[in-house]
């Protein structure tokens, strides 16, 4: 790139960081997303009830990780343009989740020089049941079974390698994200507070909030 | 031409290596902070203004009106929070005067994070943005980047962590409006006594669903300055005249024009 | 070793290294004033000591009385001003078991100070230094220094954080800078005079409220020492405390 060094990871100077744990995780009736809820400023806890589960569409959300600006910016972003797509199709007919995904791949690698944005999408529809897209921070898509992204993830790997199964129950999946997310939360100072989850289904949304006298035990 | 002027960007980066300093914005070295109750919300500010060390200004306003219902408290570069809070207000009543409704406060906080985004931080602007509307009252946040924050109680500036000390140990949900008032007052107090870029006198802005926004300036003055041990009246000639001139600089010149000879218009 | 760097602008990105190194130095604010009348002296100073935005302590007095009529403040860094009066006074010590307890007459003590501070010439104390007495005919002294030792007596100094504010009020009061004798049309300036101690004690009490407004570094409270034949006492006032 005319040999000019351009470092894509920094935050620019007293940005506002979501250092995170996130995670999505496929189950047997849609999608279940999870994530903390504290937000940074260097070492001071900017917003210990922040929630970082962001709704796209009806049924589509995105855990956003990495700078607080830029994820809402593209979250916004493919809010709108879903919307503006979602009124061109058929009734009663919604977009799915990988339309959702790519839009955010899609802006996400077209501006990787200023982005700071790690993304998870997730969601449910009729054509695919839930599934779930990782957006790391160049923009890059990973199509998988769950995902797990932000600075407490790196945590968790081997736990949740060692624990998923394939179509779980919904409490089942539940305790799963609980579990790994208060582990990430345990080892990761930029990490804490409550646990929020979203859970996507046929059904529609339903919110949970875990606070930390249950999760920790 | 509209928007910011980069002309002298270069030459200044290269005053900048010859030594020159650069010039410092007015920063708000500031607490601010918000606070809802059933019913409405109250903001406050501090009203310290400072140039590095210095105080700018001991009572500075950072209150500001983004629609009549609407406020908004700011912390960052003054200049910043000035001009991006007099463009969103111009921009609300238009589009509020467009759409026939009364402006909301996810409009403005929409707008502001806009455009604060569209300049990745270079606006100094950090703001508690608070109102009412017909779908209740708000507070919301806004930092410089872009990002925003919903809570019921938020503090912003150099005097936060002080204020949200007392905002953590004293919110309850079920505060009366006085008791809003004057826990934001205590807040802004504690970022008064013990940050430094925080000082003189509390401002306060309540906004009450279904009332208009009440704005108690100077609502605490708590810092009044002390007599003066000495007079500093110098005898007249004290200071010595060395040249003096004066000049007319402009012809008066004046005439009486009776009513019937001048000419009205009474067609539209 | 190159690191990238993001700057203000950021789509100049400049290549300079990072730099962690410690750093010997704080500014911990404050600010001094010594004014030397016809027999007597006082040093005065706020009692706010801080550290960036925070206040470390609202009395922490810098003003001492290190012995034989002599008063000592040196503002700045505070661990370097606390350290180089603990060695005046050791030294001083020593000095009184070599001359048979004789007292050290201020120019003298003034000439040693320069001593210890360019002894660090290559690390300096980084202090603005004060010292305030009666000299040998008993007529009230203050000497002033910079960090490296260059030093002078002056018949009034301010030092520290709000030194610009002060000194050109000091100026005007103490030595009648810039006044005239009215009628003269600026041909006669007005002559100097010794100000009286409760003269002296009001400009400083007008100085520091006065500084306490426009800068950040000065307040909490005001503690004077003043030095007479008769030894030396104390006097605290109030500041604002924000």
């Amino acid at each position: 790139m005319n040999g000019i060094k351009v470092d894509i990871n920094h935050l620019k100077k007293g940005e506002v960081n979501l250092g995170t744990s996130i995670m999505a995780v496929k189950f047997q009736d849609g999608v279940i997303l999870g994530a903390d809820s504290r937000t940074t400023t260097g070492s001071y806890i900017a917003n210990r009830v922040t929630d970082k589960l962001t709704q796209i569409h009806d049924t589509i959300y995105c855990c956003r990780s990495g700078s607080a600006a830029d994820t809402q910016a593209v979250a916004d972003m493919v809010k709108y343009y879903l919307q503006i797509y979602a009124a061109q199709l058929p009734p009663n007919e919604t977009p799915t989740t990988e339309i959702a995904a790519n839009v955010f791949q899609e802006i996400c690698y077209n501006n990787k020089d200023n982005l700071t944005a790690g993304i998870i999408c997730a969601g449910y529809d009729k054509k695919n049941g839930g599934s779930v897209y990782s957006i790391p921070i160049g923009g890059s898509i990973h199509k998988q079974d769950y995902a797990i992204a932000g600075s407490g993830s790196t945590f968790i790997y081997g736990w949740c390698n060692e624990n998923f199964k394939q179509g779980m129950q919904k409490d089942e999946c539940v305790d799963f994200i609980k579990t790994a997310l208060s582990e990430a939360i345990k080892w990761d100072g930029s990490s804490g507070g409550v646990i929020r989850m979203v859970i996507l289904t046929e059904k529609g949304v339903e919110r949970l909030i875990f606070y930390p006298d249950e999760y920790q035990k | 031409m509209a928007g910011l002027n980069f002309e002298n960007y270069q030459r200044n980066s290269y005053l900048s290596t010859k030594g020159f300093a650069t010039p410092r914005a007015t920063s708000t070295g500031t607490t601010i902070v918000g606070c809802k109750f059933p019913g409405g919300v109250v903001i406050a500010a501090d009203t310290r203004a400072t140039s590095g060390p210095i105080v700018a200004d001991k009572n500075c306003e950072k209150l500001h009106r983004l629609a009549p219902k609407i406020w908004c408290a700011g912390a960052g570069t003054a200049a910043d929070t000035e001009m991006v809070t007099q463009l969103i207000a111009s921009n609300l009543e238009l589009h509020a005067l467009s759409q026939n409704r009364e402006p909301r406060v996810i409009t403005a906080l929409t707008m502001l994070k806009q455009h604060l985004f569209k300049y990745q931080g270079h606006l100094g602007a950090y703001l508690i943005c608070a109102g009412v509307d017909p779908t209740g009252a708000h507070l919301l946040s806004v930092q410089a980047h872009g990002s925003t924050d919903i809570g019921k109680y938020q503090s912003l500036g150099s005097g936060s962590l002080a204020a949200m000390a007392v905002l953590e140990t004293n919110f309850r949900e079920d505060l009366t409006k006085e008791e809003a008032i004057k826990l934001c007052a205590d807040a802004i107090e504690a970022g008064i006594w013990n940050d430094l870029g925080s000082g003189s006198n509390v401002d306060v802005c309540v906004m009450e669903v279904g009332k208009d926004a009440e704005l108690y300036r100077n609502y605490l003055t708590p810092n009044v300055r002390s007599q003066k041990a000495r007079s500093y009246k110098f005898a007249p000639g004290t200071t010595a005249i060395l040249r003096e001139s004066v000049r007319d600089i402009l012809d008066v010149e004046e005439t009486v024009v009776s009513f019937d000879q001048m000419e009205v218009d009474t067609e539209a | 070793m190159q690191t990238t760097v993001a700057s203000e602008y950021s789509n100049e990105i400049h290549s300079v290294p990072i730099e962690h190194r410690f750093n010997p130095y704080s500014d911990n604010g404050g600010t001094v004033l010594g004014i030397a009348g016809e027999d007597f002296a006082v040093l005065a100073g706020d009692t706010r000591q801080v550290e960036g935005y925070s206040i470390q302590s609202r009395y922490e007095p810098k003003i001492f009385d290190v012995g034989d009529n002599i008063v000592m403040t040196a503002n700045g860094f505070a661990a370097d001003g606390v350290a180089l009066i603990d060695k005046f006074r050791q030294q001083l010590k020593w000095y009184k078991f070599d001359n048979f307890g004789g007292k050290l007459e201020i120019k003298s003590a003034a000439r040693y100070i320069q001593h210890l501070l360019y002894g660090k010439r290559f690390f300096p104390y980084y202090v603005s230094t004060l010292i305030a007495g009666l000299d040998e005919e008993g007529k009230g002294a203050v000497y002033s220094y910079d960090p490296v030792g260059s030093y002078e007596r002056e018949q009034c100094r301010a030092g520290g954080a709000a030194a610009s504010l002060i000194m050109p009020f000091l100026d005007n009061q103490v030595n009648f800078k810039n006044q005239f004798i009215p009628g003269t049309d600026g041909k006669e300036k007005k002559p100097l005079k010794y100000l009286t101690l409760e003269e002296v004690i009001e400009l400083v009490r007008d100085a520091f409220s006065s500084a306490t407004e426009r800068h950040i570094y000065v307040g909490d409270g005001l503690e004077i020492k003043i030095v007479t034949k008769d030894g030396v006492r104390t006097e605290y006032y109030p500041l604002k405390r924000d």
